[in-house]
């Protein structure tokens, strides 16, 4: 066997010599950086879109999408009691408001025990008895919350946060045909986090407007921070970074609303 | 380099038989020749893009392999063989092998 | 929140084992083709002319490799943006290396010198149930080696 023999082969003809975190890297970066652009203009399309929405179509649209039972009257007397005070809560602070005639806004009782009240399309605020039983010591705490639920609707934010979530969805499942579900995965984390940015952007808005409202219709916002004040004591510290909550943190909020306080008076 | 994918170089002897070498490459086509050619799928015919990029990373397989035969001193690749396989979705490998000879 | 924990933990978990293990093996498959060095592999069909009497017998090696996770996710971020895939090539490398290795410890244990006609072939398994799932690729060597009658 003459002539016949096998050479070594040098290494590194086939692989490419590139540290696999540097492409890492790069990737991640350059995927993240699309992602967002993206997803910031889809959201800017979506809500662009939403306030083109009449308000007549919004309470249309809430009518047909929103569950039986909050169109529903309650059925109990107690029940029914709650609720004719909360909505008078809500129509003496929607006063100051300048909230427009063709959203009525529509207070829902829950015998839930969730700490929590929320506003959604076509002027509708669900409280939480859970709420009720934790500022029942201080209206002002309660009235705080309701105006902040009010502010929700008087800025439209119910309906450009659901332009936001389809144009973002949208784009979303675009993501969805390509690449692995890893990949997937990460498109929805970080488009989901745009949409956290512009949440805590609206609840800060809805938190300034409510203050107003507050200090308008009781002269002072002495009590307000309340509620914040309960959820933060609740929440025993372990709260997730800022830029991963949809909400500002408590002590922000009770911050600002110790502002305004300090504000006021001095102005007096 | 002399490729041939038959056991000998026609009008030439071989001298030295070196052993095997080959070439691979794995290429992704981006995303937006993803789409193009699901629109594509549609109405049938060739998608010259994915052509194109199968034709390229073949030809850098086969780039590889001639570097793996120059490496070893031959002047000659015979018996070349190409092998093509999917990894995943949208990722394709090219593979080129054959023996590197000498040939006078 | 426990997502991204999870997903990080994951990387990380694939990175480092990945790392490990693919140094380990390089490490390994070159011990073994320094071992292997005298037995001779060709791809071509024609034997040359054997001064003793030979007989030929098949001989195969197959491996079954999977990508872990850190190169499944640059593999699948890299899909985004097309190019190289530089994290199946080193897959591809040592699989392809580890099936011609077992192909010639096959040969070795028959008492064979050389192999001839040595082909390669690599198919992507276990990917079949859901499309988007990066599963495993197998390699495979076969060839005719040649053993000495004695």
């Amino acid at each position: 066997m003459n002539g016949y023999e096998n050479p070594d082969i040098p290494e590194g003809i086939n692989v490419t010599q590139e540290h696999p975190l540097k492409e890492f890297g790069q990737l991640v970066i350059g995927v993240t950086a699309l992602i967002i652009i993206l997803a910031l203009a889809f959201s800017e399309l979506g809500a662009y879109a939403a306030r083109h929405l009449t308000l007549e179509q919004e309470v249309a649209l809430a009518h047909r999408m929103l569950p039986a039972m909050w169109t529903e009257t309650a059925a109990e007397p107690a029940e029914q009691a709650e609720r004719k005070h909360l909505q008078e809560l809500a129509d003496r602070l929607a006063r100051h408001m300048a909230i427009p005639a063709a959203m009525p806004v529509t207070v829902h009782y829950s015998a839930e025990p969730v700490v929590n009240a929320m506003a959604t399309l076509g002027g509708h605020i669900v409280v939480y008895q859970g709420l009720l039983d934790a500022t029942k010591d201080s209206e002002t705490a309660l009235a705080m919350v309701m105006a902040h639920e009010l502010a929700h609707i008087k800025l439209r934010h119910p309906a450009t946060a659901m332009g936001r979530g389809f144009a973002v969805a949208l784009l979303l499942s675009t993501f969805a045909g390509l690449g692995d579900n890893v990949m997937q995965g990460w498109a929805n984390s970080v488009g989901t986090l745009t949409a956290l940015r512009y949440s805590r952007e609206q609840e800060a808005a809805a938190d300034s407007l409510a203050l107003e409202t507050v200090y308008r219709e009781y002269g002072t916002v002495k009590g307000a921070e309340i509620f914040f004040e309960h959820a933060s004591a609740e929440d025993n510290g372990l709260t997730p970074p800022a830029i991963l909550s949809t909400h500002p943190s408590h002590e922000e909020r009770i911050r600002k609303i110790q502002n305004f306080a300090a504000k006021e008076s001095g102005a007096e | 380099m002399i490729l041939t994918n038959i056991e000998t170089v026609p009008g030439k002897t071989i001298v030295k038989h070196l052993g095997l070498v080959n070439g691979n490459t794995v290429r992704a086509k981006h995303a937006g020749k993803d789409l193009l050619a699901g629109l594509k799928n549609i109405v049938g015919g060739e998608l010259k893009a994915y052509t194109e990029l199968l034709q390229e990373s073949r030809d850098e397989a086969t780039q590889r392999m001639i570097e793996q035969a120059n490496a070893v001193g031959a002047n000659a690749v015979v018996n070349v063989r190409y092998s093509t396989s999917s990894v995943s979705a949208g990722a394709a490998e090219l593979f080129a092998y054959g023996t590197a000879v000498v040939v006078e | 929140m426990y997502d991204l924990i999870v997903f990080l933990t994951l990387i990380a978990l694939g990175y480092g084992f990945g790392q490990h293990a693919e140094r380990k093996h390089f490490r390994s498959i070159l011990e073994r083709e320094k071992e292997l060095k005298t037995l001779l592999c060709f791809s071509e069909r024609r034997i040359p002319e054997q001064e003793v009497p030979v007989q030929g017998q098949l001989v195969s090696g197959s491996v079954v490799i999977s990508i872990d996770y850190f190169k499944q996710f640059v593999a699948g971020l890299r899909n985004l943006f097309g190019g190289r895939v530089t994290a199946y090539e080193s897959l591809l490398e040592r699989a392809r290396r580890e099936a011609i290795l077992r192909m010639k410890e096959q040969a070795r244990d028959l008492g064979a010198d050389s192999v001839w006609n040595v082909r390669l072939e690599t198919a992507a398994i276990s990917q079949g149930a859901q499309r988007q799932q990066v599963g495993s690729m197998e390699v495979m060597a076969y060839g005719t080696a040649l053993i000495r009658k004695t």
